[in-house]
Order: structure tokens, then C-alpha cells, then sequence
């Protein structure tokens, strides 16, 4: 069948994308030139503003093709569904914050910035009415797991001294991106076929039905239905509790790296359970100040 | 829910997971990897939550519960094995992982 035929997408549905397939493709490229740009690597800091700002364009102009589809439906037909204007903010704040989070060289900065897009996913589950789910995201996202992640990154992340210049201090390995030019290629290209299949159906989809959706409700369901399930998360949660136990106290052989270092001293890491004092212990090996 | 557009939720999280997968492709830095598997889990659980809502059921709940019972675990094994693996060569970066035996 001819690549012309109108039957070819699903019945002539091409015709009445919301999206056409040439604007999700041109979108695609100047986004992904952008983001190749915004990526770090050792070129000029204006270069990567300016890939910053591409990026920035290619995302105002998908959501302002969207928004004015949007606001057309609703003026079109006033009972059909419409976006509460905060979608709006919370997206843009989401996507941008992850945008930062992959591009940023600083690591601790990546942290802080995925803590954004928490916040404002959070947000966007509140629109959908998930008001339980928004606050568990916030308490074990940006609660927990944030926390975990800085802390490793304080224990691992060698400081150098910092200077004047936007990249200094950094190693070469958070300056210098791997195979950009392919990530970015591969990864646009999957979000045009991404919103491509879910635009290409004209008008807005209704929600279907209405259900209770507050924390009682799912509370009910997740220890009627769903109880099973809890349980196994239970088991999951508990296994990678041992898990990360058993992992984090294995001792490190001495590789040959670290003989080839021992002519320059290694980086001072205190990660060695054995030597954080503890005090008002009885065990010789954990006493506070050690003489040996 | 009157106000439910499933179609701009889903662009929403596809194009967190496409941002997830860039990064995870790119950065070699191991803890921003696996920072960038959580956005990709971000994307996962907003398209879950948004058909839930669509349906009417509480099915999408659950499984984001499910997915942040997973991100959890999952970051505190690779954390520990990030640790790990920065105490056998003092330094994170992914390529210096390359030849491993297999």
C-alpha cells in the first residue's frame, strides 16, 4: 500500500491529526539539535545557551499548537473536556526541569533539579485527582531517595578546587558526554513516534467514567483487590534492605589501580564502616579515636 | 474530572521517559545514570496515573505504588553498588567499566 493512500494511518486519520506527522518530525530535529547542543561537553558556554534556547523554542511551539488545539476544541464544543490551566505551568516546569537534570555537568545540580520535576509531577498528579499519590511521590522522591542520591554523591564526587570558569573542578567524565549525537538522534526520533501515535486522533479523548478517587477509596482497594500486591512489595522492599546491606559491607580487594595510585595519594573517602567513631560502644574495632 | 485531557498527560510523560532515556544514554557519570532511569520512572507513573483517571478505577494508582515500591528499591541497591564500585577504582565514570569479564 502506497505511503499516499489515506487509508495507510489507520482509516484517514492523518488528515485530521491534531499534530501533523511534518510538524512532529521538524519539531523533533530542532529539539534534538538543541538538546545535542545543551548536552555538556567542552565546546563554548554560548553555544550551549544557545542550544538551551532551540530546545526551549521547539517546546513553546509544541505547546503552543497544542494549547491553541485545545482551546479550539473548547470553544468548538463547550462540554468537551478542557485542561485546567495549571497543566500548563506543571508541564512546562516538568519537562524543562528534566531537560536540566540531563544536562546540567554538576551532579548535585542534577539532583536539586530532578527535585523540581518531583514537585511539579506531584502537581500534575493532584490535576488528575491522585491527591495520595502526589504527597507518597513527594515523601519518598524528593524525601527519601533525593536524600540517598546526595549523600552518595557527597561521598564519591571528588571536589577539585573551583575557579572562575562554569566547568571547573568538574571531571572529565561529567564535562565530556558519551555518543550525543546517537542518544539524541535515537531519543527524538522515539518522541515523534510517541506523539505521533498519541496525537493522531482528532478531538480530545473524554474520560470514560468517574470513580471515587480519594485516599479511602484506594486504600479500600490496595488491602481488598490489590492485597497480594502489597505484599509483595513488602518481600521487594525487604530483600533490597539486605540486599544493599550485604552489598555495601563487602571489602574491596586491592586492584591494581590502586597499586598504580599508591605513588599519589587517593582521595580521602571516610566509607569504611569500621572507622566511623561511634561512641559509647564496647566493641574495640567501632571505639571513638582508635589508638591503633 | 471534567477537566481530564488524557492525550496532553500522555505527551507529558513520554516526553519525561524520552528525556530519562537521553540522559541515561549519554551521561557517564553512574549516579546521574541512574538519576535519569528515575525520570524515565517519573514518565511511567504519569502515564499511569493519567489512564486510571481515565478509567474511572483505581488500577493506575496501585501500579504507581507498585513503580515507586521498584524506584525505591532499585536506587537503594544501585546506590550501594555505585559505592562499590567507586571504592574499586576512585572514580564514577561508567567507561571506566568497560572491560569486564564475561
Amino acid at each position: 500500500m502506497p505511503l499516499s493512500d489515506p487509508g495507510f494511518f489507520g482509516g484517514g486519520l492523518l488528515a485530521q491529526a491534531v499534530l501533523h506527522p511534518v510538524l512532529v518530525l521538524v519539531l523533533c530535529i530542532v529539539a534534538g539539535i538543541g538538546t545535542f547542543l545543551l548536552l555538556p561537553s567542552r565546546r563554548e558556554p554560548a553555544t550551549r545557551k544557545i542550544g538551551g534556547a532551540i530546545a526551549l523554542l521547539a517546546l513553546l511551539v509544541l505547546g503552543a499548537v497544542l494549547f491553541r488545539w485545545a482551546a479550539g476544541s473548547a470553544a468548538s464544543a463547550p462540554d468537551a473536556p478542557k485542561l485546567n490551566p495549571y497543566f500548563w505551568i506543571f508541564a512546562a516546569v516538568t519537562v524543562i526541569g528534566a531537560l536540566r537534570v540531563v544536562t546540567h555537568p554538576r551532579p548535585v545540580y542534577s539532583a536539586l533539579y530532578f527535585v523540581l520535576t518531583i514537585f511539579s509531577t506531584a502537581g500534575l498528579f493532584v490535576l488528575l485527582a491522585a491527591e495520595f499519590m502526589a504527597a507518597a511521590l513527594v515523601l519518598i522522591y524528593a524525601g527519601a531517595i533525593l536524600v540517598t542520591y546526595v549523600f552518595v554523591i557527597m561521598l564519591a564526587q571528588q571536589s577539585q578546587n573551583s575557579g572562575d570558569q562554569p566547568l571547573a573542578g568538574l571531571a572529565e567524565y561529567d564535562v565530556v558526554s558519551r555518543e550525543p549525537i546517537t542518544a539524541c538522534a535515537v531519543g527524538f526520533a522515539l518522541m515523534g513516534v510517541l506523539l505521533f501515535v498519541i496525537f493522531d486522533r482528532p478531538g480530545g479523548l473524554p474520560p470514560s467514567a468517574t470513580g471515587p478517587f480519594d485516599t479511602r477509596a484506594l486504600g479500600e482497594t490496595l488491602f481488598s483487590r490489590d492485597l497480594l500486591s502489597v505484599e509483595v512489595a513488602g518481600v521487594i522492599l525487604t530483600l533490597a534492605m539486605v540486599g544493599a546491606i550485604a552489598i555495601a559491607r563487602r571489602r574491596v580487594p586491592v586492584s591494581q589501580a590502586d597499586r598504580l595510585r599508591e605513588t599519589q595519594p587517593p582521595p580521602q573517602v571516610a566509607d569504611n564502616p569500621h572507622t566511623i567513631p561511634i561512641y559509647g560502644t564496647d566493641n574495640p574495632r567501632q571505639k571513638a579515636y582508635p589508638e591503633a | 474530572m471534567n477537566e481530564l485531557v488524557l492525550q496532553h498527560y500522555l505527551a507529558v510523560g513520554g516526553i519525561l521517559f524520552v528525556i530519562g532515556l537521553i540522559g541515561f544514554m549519554t551521561r557517564r557519570n553512574l549516579i546521574v545514570m541512574f538519576l535519569c532511569t528515575e525520570l524515565m520512572f517519573q514518565g511511567c507513573a504519569l502515564n499511569l496515573i493519567a489512564f486510571g483517571a481515565y478509567h474511572g478505577n483505581l488500577g493506575g494508582q496501585v501500579f504507581t505504588i507498585m513503580v515507586l515500591v521498584i524506584a525505591a528499591a532499585e536506587a537503594s541497591l544501585a546506590l550501594g553498588l555505585v559505592v562499590l564500585l567507586f571504592r574499586h577504582k576512585h572514580t564514577l565514570d561508567a567507561n571506566a567499566w568497560r572491560e569486564l569479564k564475561g
